[in-house]
This record gives C-alpha cells, structure tokens and sequence, in this order.
C-alpha cells in the first residue's frame, strides 16, 4: 500500500477526482467522470514522475444503476497497482472516449468492453463486435440480459424444440441487482 | 452476394435436416454481406490492385485453436489481417455472476487449458483479497510448485507447435512426452490431468502426497536432459534458425503500445516480470533471474521461453528445499460472503500476465469477475506484426506469439 | 418380386460385384484361350513384327502395375520410420507390424466418395490427377533395374527423363488451377516455381556426369560403373565403389540431391503440400481415387528420384565390391531315384533340426509347436538358399537386389529428412535455387570439362 501515491494523486487530479483515492491491499483507487478521461490517462501516462505506461486491464462493470469503465494500470514508480473507475456512465447511452491513441493494445479490450456492455469508445476506429456474431442484437454482460428473450430472437426463432424456452410467456426479466461498490 | 431469407419458422431445413437448399453459390468472399460498420472494416475489405482475400478459417490445421483469419495477400504476401474471434466464447464472465465463489475456480480453468493453474491463481488470489484471508505459507509453496511445473509443460507444448508450424513433425511428439510426465505428476496431485480445479480460496485442495513426490523427484533427475534434447533439435538446426530469426520483429515501445506482457516482452528487451515487478506469493524468497532477449523476433521469443524452463526448474528445487510444514488452507466459511469490494490480482503466466478483477457486492456470488487474458493482447499485437511477411511466415509468427484461443475467447 | 430379385436384394455389394465379375471373367478367360488356340500362330507374328511397340506395352504395363506396390511399400516405410523417430510405434495392427495398412489404405481411397467440387473446371479437375500420375511410369521405363531388366534404352535416356519428369508440374498446376479453391491455387503456383527452379540445377548438375560418360544412356551410364568393356574391347572398372560417379563427381552429387529432393516436393522443400499452412496445397479438393492419384504420384516420384540417384551416382545395379566367381549349378536330375529320398526327408530332417533346439532349451515350448516353429524356419533357411543360387546363376538377380537394396535405402534417407527437418519458407527457397545451387552446377560444369581437357592433353604427351 503505497500511501505517497495517495497523495500524489490526490495533489495532481484534485479538480477531477470524484473523492478520494482509496487504498486497499496492493491497489489504489481513483475514480473520475467520462469526459476526464483523455486528459488523466495522458497524465498519467507521460508524467515523468507518474509513468504509468502500462495499460494492464480494461474493464466493464454494470453496477444496476450506471455503467463504468475500469482501467488498471501500472508504474515503475510505484509498488501498488493504479485503478482508475470511470464512473457515472448512463445505463441507456454509456459514451467515453477511447485511449486508442496511447496505447493501441486498448484497441480490442475497448471493442469485447462494447460487444458485453454496449458502451461506446469515441475515438476507437475499430469499435465492432468482437465475440458475439455481427448482427446480434444484444449485449450480454448486462444485467438486464435475459437469455430466453434472446433464444426467441435467434434464427431458429424457437422452432427446433432445443430453442424453446421453458419459461412462461409472460416473465419478467430478473430484479436487477445493485452493488455500492 | 445475395442469401434467402425465410420467414421464422418456415425455413425447411426445420423439421427435416436431409433437405438441402440451394444458396446462390456465387460469391464465396469472406467480405460481411453488410456495409462495414467501423473505418477499419472498410479500410481492410476493400481490395487494391492484385489483392486477395484467403480466409484461414476457423477449421484449419495449425490456427491453434478456432480462429478465423481473413488475410489480405499480394500473391504470397501479407497486405493485411483481420483476426475473427468468438468461436470459442463460452460466456465465462457471465456464467460465473451465476455461481458462488467456490464454483468459479472451475469455471475458469477451461480459459487457458493450457496452464490451467495461473488461469485459477488470479482469481483465487483476488477473491482473498476480498475476502482478507491469509494463505499458509504452505499452501503458497505448493501454489508455487505446482505453478512452475504447469510453466514448464506449457513451454514445452509452446516448443512443440512451433516447430510443427514451421514443418517439423518430430519434436511436437518428444515435448509432449515431456507434458505427459508433468502432467501425470500434477493428476497425482489434483487429481486431474488437465483442468486442475486445485486451487482453492484460502490455499490448496490436497497436500502433496507419495505419488507426486516420487514421480517429481524421478522427473527432476532427467528433466534438463530432456529439455535440452528437445530444444536442441531445433536450436542447431539451420533451417528452423533461418526461418525464425528475424521473424516477427517487434521492439519495446510496440510491445508496450500494445500492451504485451509476459515472454513476448522480455525477448524485446525490457526485463518486466510480475514475479519481479510486483512480487506476490512467496516468490520474494526465491532466487531465480529473468531471462531477456533483444531481438525482438521469433527465435528470441523461442529461446526466451526454453531458458525459463531452466529457471523454472530452478525455482521447482528451491520450492522442494524450503517447503514448510503446516496447514494448506486457510480456516473459511462454507458459504463466502466477502463484503463489498473490489480487488485485482495479476500473476506471470506461461503466456504473460493474467489478471482478475473481481468486484463483490456482499452476496454469496460474485458481482463481476474480469479475467485479463494475454493470449487476447497478443493476437491483437499480430495484425502489426504479419503485413509485409509470407503466408508461410503467418503460421509461425502466431505460434511464436503462443496465442490459446480458449483464453481469447473467452 | 422374383426370386431372382429377392436373391439379389439380399447380397451385400462385395457380393453383388463378385456374381457379376466372376461369370465374365470366366468367359474372358475361355474366349482368350478359344482365340490363342485358332489365331495363336497368326497372333506372334504380328507381335513379332512390332517388337519395339510390343516391348513398350508390355514394359508399361508392367511398370504400372508395380507402381502400387512400390508405392504401398514406401507409404508404410515413412509411416512406420517417422513414427519410431518420433517416438511413437506407427502402424501396429494390420498385418506383421502393420505391414498391409498401405494396402487398407489403398482400397479405403477406392471407396471414398469421389466428388467435384461446383465451382471446378471439371474437365481439367478430372485430368489433374491422371497426368501426374502417367508421368510416373513413363519416367520409369527407362530406369535399368538390372543388366538386361529395363523398359527401354534410348540413347537420350537422361534427357528423356527430365523431359517426362517435369510433366508432373503440369499436373500439379492443373489441380491447383480447377480446384476453384485459393489453398490449391497458391499450392500449384508455389509447386510450378519450386519445380521449375529445381529443373535447372538437377539437369546442369549432371552434364559433368555426362561429359565423363560420354553417353546419355541410363544403362552404359550404369554399366560404366561396374567392369565393362568398352567398344574396342578395353576392360574398364575394378567392381569396386570407388568407380561410382559419386565419387567422380561429389559436388554434382550434392546438388544433384538437393535438387531431387526439391523436385520430388519433399521435405524440407515440401511447401506445396504444408498442411500447417495451405491444409493440402494443390490437393485440398481432391478425395477418394483421385487424390489416391496424387498421393501415388508423390511416393512414386520418391522412389523414382532414388532410383535415378542410384543409377547415376551409386552404381545402379553393381555390387560395392568385385565378388569372386563361383559357380553353382544345381541338377536335380542328376540325383535319379535319390531325388525322390531327397524331397521326402529333406524337410522333415530340416523341420526336426530347426525345431530341436526351441523345444530343448526352452521348456515352455510345447513340441508342435516347436514343430511349427520348426517348420518355418527350415522353409525361410530354403528361401533363402534358392535366393542365393538365384543370385550366383543369375546376373539380374543380384543386380536387382543391389538395385533395390541402394535406392531403397535413399528412400529411407528421404524419409529421414522428412522426419527431422522443418519447412524453408518459398523465398529462401528460390533464393537457394537461384543464387547457390545454379552457380555451383554451373561450377561443376566447367571444372568437370576443364578436368577432361586437362587430362586429355595430359595423355597426348603434353602436346
């Protein structure tokens, strides 16, 4: 736990920060609004005293009431692994620009985060599906996906009788369920 | 290229499969029969001058695993690629919201099949963060044990594909001699010979037993032997040489751009090492270097691997000196109910970094599990890499890279 | 439905083709003695007449049918050789050591389904297959297996069989073409510019051969190899293996090697079928008898390139060393009524020989079946005395023998390489053609020729 780069961010971000930097185990945590995006990770990437080349993970996370972007990062500056959450995305039109132009592995981690949840990277050339078929119509890590509606959808449209769902007609999807975290 | 469409339910292959219908036939392009939705669909499915498309589909005998290549060739030449994946998705991230704690270990062993072991030691690892639970240090011991020996048989497999890429029928067979006695040893262990399900949250499922001990020791005596045997037939071959060397050059700041970690890197130059990095477990307390390579090619990614094998080997007999007695799980629930949280634990795998980010919402199932593959990154690292080489070199450009289609896929 | 209806319902398909084959092959069989007893005497001379043609028939026909079994031959060789150098046991249970697995394989290929594909030529598709495979046999007639044993000796043989060889391009390129199928079309292409590349360098790199000869004929390039005597009636040769061009000619015979290898598509030079990356190259839309075809081809073509190394280089049908002559006539008839005491105790003194010392010194053997074991043995230990009479009295037995047993064993080599070494990619192929093997076939050549004058002046007293 590396307290100085508390700090550090804290000092460095405080205009953009949605709170403080939280610092579990070897993890620290910071949470900004989509349209800060470009302007922390350029930061955080070129500062000389921050170097936070490496782009490790680019996640998805629908938390029931709003759609966010997880990035973690690391330094050689510092012992602790840097988690920026990009929070506040809407559930119905979830936009943030893309970090295609530092580090182009971001590419394909940006086009599987918009196949799962729908969210749009501008700025990513190449935003397709990339695990589900081209003209499906859903996005499944939702959580309001539920899969008999889609098998109802498929080309089978239920025909065979593997298709068929056993559910009754009238089902409600699933109570969403919603995370503080 | 115009296809028949039928309205739901009347198509008639519905109820009778022995009836054919006629597509027209015309245009067999892999081009989407759709107008390209991004700039660089449209940038690659437009054909220049002489160019044209082949399709290494996802039947073929030597993608490893389902992928689907569309390439765009000059000739023999690579203009440019367009991988295709998700023939393989199986859907883990969200099978797992469904499951408890305990249940996603082996749910996301079939990731990477390879080395099954790192593919659970992510995720185990952040769900004890989640949770604050301590592992004995005998439990980290085995984990380590058994990890490098997973290294070992997935290096071994990785020197096996390469070679059979590039034509050579023999060593695929001698190094999966090598992986059948590693993995024997590690059924004896776990119990199983492939997709472990060993690891548990809180430390190991089962101590290590005669078997194990006997055939490990056994192995040990004749391992570098072997390892040596195998790589030599290909390191001293002028042919295998001159088809790999100077293949597939990346430098550091390509590598890095792209996110790559793991071997690949290291045979760039840059001696980044999670175990060293950012150390986790008990690998603090053991000795063993970093193997680095500058050129950047194939054949640097080959030998760096071949010389983590040794180092590997190394870490297996400090492992086997140190091994403390004690308990190898940690004392848990039955039912885990971490409270809300989120965690992320990154290990150096046989292929680079793997990583789960795991968020917890004070249930007894998990909220969100993110598995970071690298086989995933480094496919990506391939459409920079091919353009400008042979269709021969296709092949063993990717199978230098040791890309896992189940880690891609997801 | 009739009788005759049910019956024939009830046959299996092997049944229903031997009802039918079985009744016409005896009216063939009785219609050619009817016609070679009335017109027999008429018959020979018309064959007699035509000799050459005859010959050729006969020779083809022979060399055909051969060819399977050679082909079988070699197909398990590389199964069974691989296998042990990868460490594994290869084919194991159809017949002794799996031994007729080529065999089986041979019959599945007749009876897999034979399709065209919709979009291929079907004319030039159906053909493909046919000339790579004709051109096998007729390269073959002109290869001598054994003094007197061979199809045809022109005195252009050399010639004319590179001329013929390099028909198979012709093929390959065809399947790759009319396949409709970018694998078979980039697998043709790369065959026609590795074949052709090679074409050069095999054919430069024995000119120095032949300017040692001094003919193109196959069977006086071989017979210069062993102890003949030349049109003045000079003797030449010592029988030994030092008179083999091999070693007249080294730089010729590496090339010469590399160059076989590469024309015959094997590895290392086997990209036209790399199935790591183009599935099967020319041949990926071919299944059943015709891919059966190219599959032949291939293996045919090994032995054939074997066969021509043999012959060109290492001595064809000569023994490495001068053997001593013995003579070993055996008259039978000499014996009288002995004979008939000869052929009733013989084999049971030599069963009961064979079969003494397995059923005394080990006890478990029961005393039939050492009997058996007896039995066999005494038959194998008679095979292989007749062979060795066979190989005294006849000429062409022991040249066949030392024939088959050489290129045999550069089948063996070839499979060897195949087993160990990995693929050159097609540039470094053309490069390797172009750049190395040409200059140094070239190189050959003028030191060869330079060597001849050199000795020729020599002679001539220095004038």
């Amino acid at each position: 736990m590396d307290r100085a780069l508390a700090r550090r961010l804290e000092a460095r971000f405080e205009s953009v920060l949605h709170g403080p930097a939280k610092q579990r185990h070897d993890q620290t945590e910071m949470r900004i609004g989509a349209g800060d995006v470009q302007a922390v990770l350029t930061a955080l990437h070129d500062e000389p005293e921050l170097k936070f080349t490496m782009l490790a993970d680019l996640a998805g996370v629908d938390t029931g009431s709003e759609m966010q972007v997880v990035y973690h990062l690391w330094s050689s500056t510092t012992s602790d692994w840097l988690r920026v959450i990009v929070e506040g995305l809407s559930r119905d039109d979830p936009r943030i620009p893309s970090v295609t132009y530092l580090w182009q592995g971001a590419e394909w981690m940006e086009r599987e985060t918009y196949d799962m949840f729908g969210i749009t990277f501008e700025g990513n050339r190449d935003l397709r599906r990339i695990y589900m078929p081209p003209d499906y119509t859903s996005f499944p890590l939702r959580k309001d996906f539920y899969l008999p509606d889609d098998a109802a959808r498929s080309p089978g449209a239920g025909v065979r009788h593997v298709e068929r769902t056993h559910s009754p007609v009238d089902a409600e999807p699933g109570v969403l369920r919603r995370t503080g975290a | 290229m115009t296809t028949q469409t039928f309205p739901t339910g009347t198509h008639p292959s519905a109820d009778d499969p022995s009836v054919l219908v006629e597509d027209d036939y015309a245009f067999y392009e892999p081009i989407p029969p759709y107008p390209p939705r991004t700039e660089r669909e449209a940038e690659f499915y437009t054909l220049g001058d002489g160019e044209m498309f082949l399709n290494m589909g996802p039947q073929h005998p030597s993608t490893h695993g389902v992928l689907r290549v569309v390439l765009k060739l000059d000739g023999e030449r690579v203009v440019d690629i367009d991988p295709v994946l998700g023939y393989l998705h199986r859907g883990v991230e969200k099978l797992v919201e469904n499951a408890d704690y305990h249940q996603t270990i082996s749910q996301v062993d079939p990731l990477e099949y390879i080395s099954s072991l790192f593919c659970e030691w992510a995720p185990v690892t952040a769900y004890e963060q989640l949770l604050d639970v301590e592992v004995p240090r005998r439990a980290e011991y085995i984990r380590v044990l058994s990890g490098e020996l997973n290294r070992i048989a997935s290096h071994a497999l990785f020197l096996g594909w390469f070679a059979l890429d590039l034509g050579g029928l023999t060593p695929i067979l001698w190094s999966f001699i090598e992986r059948d006695e590693i993995v024997e040893m590690l059924a004896a262990l776990t119990g199983q010979r492939m997709l472990f399900n060993y690891y548990r949250i809180g430390g190991v499922n089962g101590d290590l037993n005669h078997e194990f001990m006997s055939r490990l020791g056994d192995w040990m005596s004749r391992a570098i032997g072997q390892i040596e045997a195998g790589t030599g037939l290909l390191n001293e071959n002028e042919i295998f040489v001159r088809r790999a060397s100077g293949l597939g050059v990346i430098d550091t700041e390509t590598a890095l751009r792209f996110c790559m970690t793991g071997p690949n890197l290291r045979a760039t130059g840059l001696p980044f090492d999670i175990r060293r990095a950012h150390p986790y477990s008990i690998y603090p307390e053991l000795e063993f270097d970093i193997p680095t390579r500058t050129e950047g090619d194939s054949l640097a990614r080959f030998l760096v691997r071949m010389e983590e094998v040794k180092q590997s080997l190394r870490i297996i007999d400090q492992c086997l000196e140190k091994m403390p007695d004690g308990p190898i799980m940690a004392k848990l629930p039955r039912l885990l109910r971490p409270r809300p949280g989120r965690a992320w634990a990154a290990v150096e795998g046989p292929r680079g970094m793997y990583g789960a980010y795991a968020i917890s919402d004070g249930t007894d199932q998990p909220f969100r599990l993110k598995i970071h593959d690298p086989s995933f990154i480094h496919l990506q690292a391939v459409g920079a890499l091919l353009p400008g080489n042979l269709l021969a070199d296709t092949m063993a450009i990717m199978a230098s890279l040791d890309p896992i289609m189940g880690g891609v896929d997801k | 439905m009739t009788a005759l209806g049910r019956t024939w319902d009830r046959l299996t398909l092997p049944g229903r083709a031997l009802l039918i084959l079985v009744p016409l092959l005896a009216i063939l069989l009785i219609g050619l003695i009817v016609v070679i007893g009335l017109f027999g005497g008429q018959i020979l001379d018309i064959l007699i007449f035509n000799l050459p043609i005859v010959r050729f028939v006969f020779a083809a026909t022979v060399l055909l049918l051969l060819s399977p079994p050679i082909a079988f031959v070699i197909i398990y060789m590389e199964m069974k050789v691989i296998a042990l150098m990868n460490l594994r046991i290869g084919p194991d249970r159809v017949g002794p050591w799996g031994s007729l697995l080529s065999t089986v394989h041979g019959l599945k290929v007749l009876m897999k389904e034979d399709f065209t594909p919709s979009r291929a030529d079907p004319v030039v598709f159906t053909w493909a297959p046919v000339v790579t495979f004709v051109t096998m046999p007729l390269s073959v007639l002109v290869i001598p297996f054994a003094p007197g044993l061979f199809g045809q000796d022109f005195n252009i043989g050399l010639l004319y069989f590179f001329a013929v060889g390099g028909l198979t391009v012709v093929g390959l390129l065809m399947g790759g073409w009319s396949s409709f199928n970018k694998y078979s079309l980039i697998g043709g292409l790369r065959s026609a510019a590795q074949i052709v590349s090679y074409e050069i360098p095999l054919t430069l790199s024995v000119v120095g051969l032949i300017i040692l000869a001094g003919t193109m004929s196959l069977n006086s390039i071989v017979q210069q190899q062993g102890i003949w005597i030349d049109a003045s009636g000079v003797s030449h040769g010592s029988g030994w293996f030092t008179d083999w061009f091999a070693l007249r000619q080294p730089l010729g015979f590496v090339i010469f090697a590399i160059a076989a290898t590469a024309e015959a598509n094997r590895t290392p030079f086997d990209l036209t079928e790399a199935d790591s990356e183009i599935v099967a190259g020319f041949s990926t839309e071919y299944s059943g008898m015709r891919f059966g075809f190219f599959y032949f081809a291939e293996y045919i073509g090994v032995f054939i390139i074997s066969a021509l190394t043999t012959v060109l280089f290492l001595g064809g049908w000569n023994a490495p060393f001068p053997f001593p002559h013995i003579s070993w006539v055996v008259d039978p008839g000499s014996l009288g009524i002995g004979l008939l005491f000869v052929v009733a105790l013989v084999p049971l003194l030599g069963t009961l020989l064979f079969a003494a010392p397995f059923y005394l010194f080990r006890s478990k053997t029961r005393w039939w079946v050492a009997l058996i074991i007896g039995f066999v043995l005494f038959n194998v230990a008679v095979a292989g005395l007749v062979g060795l009479w066979a190989y005294i009295n006849f000429d062409w037995v022991a040249g066949l023998f030392w024939f088959l047993g050489k290129t045999f064993t550069l089948v063996f080599v070839f499979v060897w390489m195949r087993g160990t070494l990995p693929r050159v990619r097609i540039d470094q192929l053309m490069g390797f053609a172009w750049k190395w093997l040409l200059p140094a076939s070239l190189l050959n050549l003028f030191i060869t020729a330079l060597g001849v004058l050199a000795v020729d002046w020599l002679r001539k007293g220095g004038a």
